[in-house]
């Protein structure tokens, strides 16, 4: 029985007006990949963010290999670091290089010494084949290379866990193929992944479990195959139409 | 103009007086421009208060006023006496950081949440993160500001004649009043300001495209 790397216990998380998090208990084995979607506005985002300790949840836990992280007194600096996340928008640092963006959580969180966060980075962007594009700045590069780049500065830190926001969403749709084949690549290695993603092709190849969310819950929770076949809710069975009719139709 | 000649030693004089005054009125400036911008963004509701107290003070009122205050009242109060190049330095680093914590907390503003949020991500601490991460992008955003600011204060230190000061139009008027060539004396100290405020605008023009972010439009 394989370890559990992440996991949220009855998690809340609500803001002036609206409930985006309702109650929500899941975990993350290691070696595991869980692809979580649904509606926009659903409250996918602010799920991913109090997992990755972004946020602050209102209620409830959230353990990263077995350590409670929602207590008062942890060092949350040091867990993000081991903590890798995607963002949907990217987010590179626009003033640093391919190269520099990977390499700033190396040199001054980690503190290795130059010469081995330069390996270190480079061997990263060779991992999601930006590597001849080292020295370029983010707004030189394409959103699916820049989203690459995004993908190498979060591997770089050697996470026990990628959390993945809708990493594809803002992307051309030319683009979106050579970053679920980085992913795919990541998948093979048996990297543990959450990601929130609407490819539906990708899903079915890579997810070992999918949790339709709605409404700041989990609706339904299961293989990608009984998903594609016969979602036990209705919401899920008509929200899985649409996705694939809109797949088909491209 | 020989008298031109005759008084070129004095001129120079009062030029070196407005550079330095200048430069370090604008570079202490920024140095305590940096901390205020950051205090009041994060420093909660004491702190920015006391910020904007001190910045309405100096953007408020009129820098002569702020230079007597300084050469007059102060030394007054505690009974000593400051000489007017130190009341100068003073005074136009804590009028123009009052200007310069602005420009930097807009430009920082505009950089801040989702490259924070970034650089958390990653492990890094707010303050690395804005070490890093948001400062680095910011002072490359506020460099046309700065460069405002400069020209404004390189002509304001003009006031240091109020308390005395030999500055460049210090020696302008000295000049004019002892040979009586009015219009040349100060046609002559007016081109000397104009040429080398020019020159240093165009001087942070090319630094400004030189430490652009390549291919990265931005609009401060």
């Amino acid at each position: 029985m394989a370890d559990t790397v992440m996991e949220c216990r009855n998690l809340w998380k609500i803001y002036e007006k609206i409930t985006a998090v309702k109650d929500v208990s899941l975990e993350i084995k290691e070696g595991e990949i869980k692809l979580l979607f649904g509606p926009s506005g659903s409250g996918k985002s602010t799920l991913a963010r109090c997992l990755a300790l972004l946020t602050t949840p209102t209620k409830g836990d959230v353990f990263h290999r077995g350590e409670c992280l929602t207590r008062p007194g942890v060092n949350l600096n040091k867990a993000r670091a081991r903590i890798g996340f995607v963002f949907q928008h990217i987010w590179l640092f626009h003033h640093l290089t391919a190269l520099g963006n990977v390499e700033l959580g190396l040199r001054r969180v980690l503190k290795l010494p130059k010469k081995e966060a330069r390996e270190r980075a480079t061997k990263a962007l060779r991992e999601v084949k930006m590597e001849e594009w080292a020295n370029h700045y983010p707004a030189q590069l394409s959103g699916g290379q820049q989203q690459r780049v995004g993908i190498a500065r979060a591997l770089a830190m050697d996470p026990y866990i990628i959390i993945l926001d809708e990493p594809t969403s803002a992307l051309d749709p030319e683009l979106i193929g050579e970053v679920t084949d980085t992913l795919r690549a990541l998948a093979k290695k048996g990297t543990t992944m959450f990601i929130i993603s609407h490819e539906m092709q990708f899903a079915r190849e890579v997810a070992d479990e999918m949790i339709f969310f709605n409404q700041g819950m989990i609706v339904e929770e299961g293989p990608p195959e009984r998903f594609f076949t016969k979602p036990s809710s209705d919401r899920a069975k008509r929200f899985m139409e649409r996705l694939i009719k809109r797949t088909t139709k491209e | 103009m020989d008298f031109i000649i005759e008084f070129l030693p004095r001129i120079f004089d009062g030029f070196l007086v407005t550079i330095q005054v200048t430069f370090f009125g604008v570079i202490m400036g920024l140095a305590l421009a940096i901390p205020l911008a950051i205090g009041d963004l994060y420093g909660g509701k004491i702190v920015s208060t006391i910020i904007k107290f001190y910045v309405e003070f100096f953007r408020g009122s009129a820098l002569v006023a702020q230079l007597f205050i300084f050469y007059f009242s102060i030394p007054t109060l505690l009974n000593i006496r400051i000489d007017w190049f130190t009341v100068g330095l003073v005074a136009f680093t804590l009028n123009s950081a009052a200007y310069q914590k602005g420009y930097i907390k807009g430009a920082m503003e505009s950089v801040y949440e989702d490259q924070m949020t970034a650089a958390l991500s990653i492990g890094l601490s707010k303050v690395q993160a804005i070490i890093y991460v948001v400062l680095p992008q910011s002072l490359r955003i506020v460099i046309p500001a700065w460069s405002n600011e400069f020209c404004s204060l390189a002509k304001s230190t003009a006031a240091l004649l109020t308390i005395g000061g030999k500055d460049l139009t210090a020696a302008g008027r000295t000049m004019a009043s002892q040979t009586w060539r009015i219009l040349e004396s100060y046609t002559f100290i007016a081109l000397i300001y104009f040429l080398w405020i020019t020159t240093v605008m165009k001087a942070l023009d090319i630094l400004y495209n030189k430490v652009k972010i390549p291919g990265l439009e931005v609009s401060a």
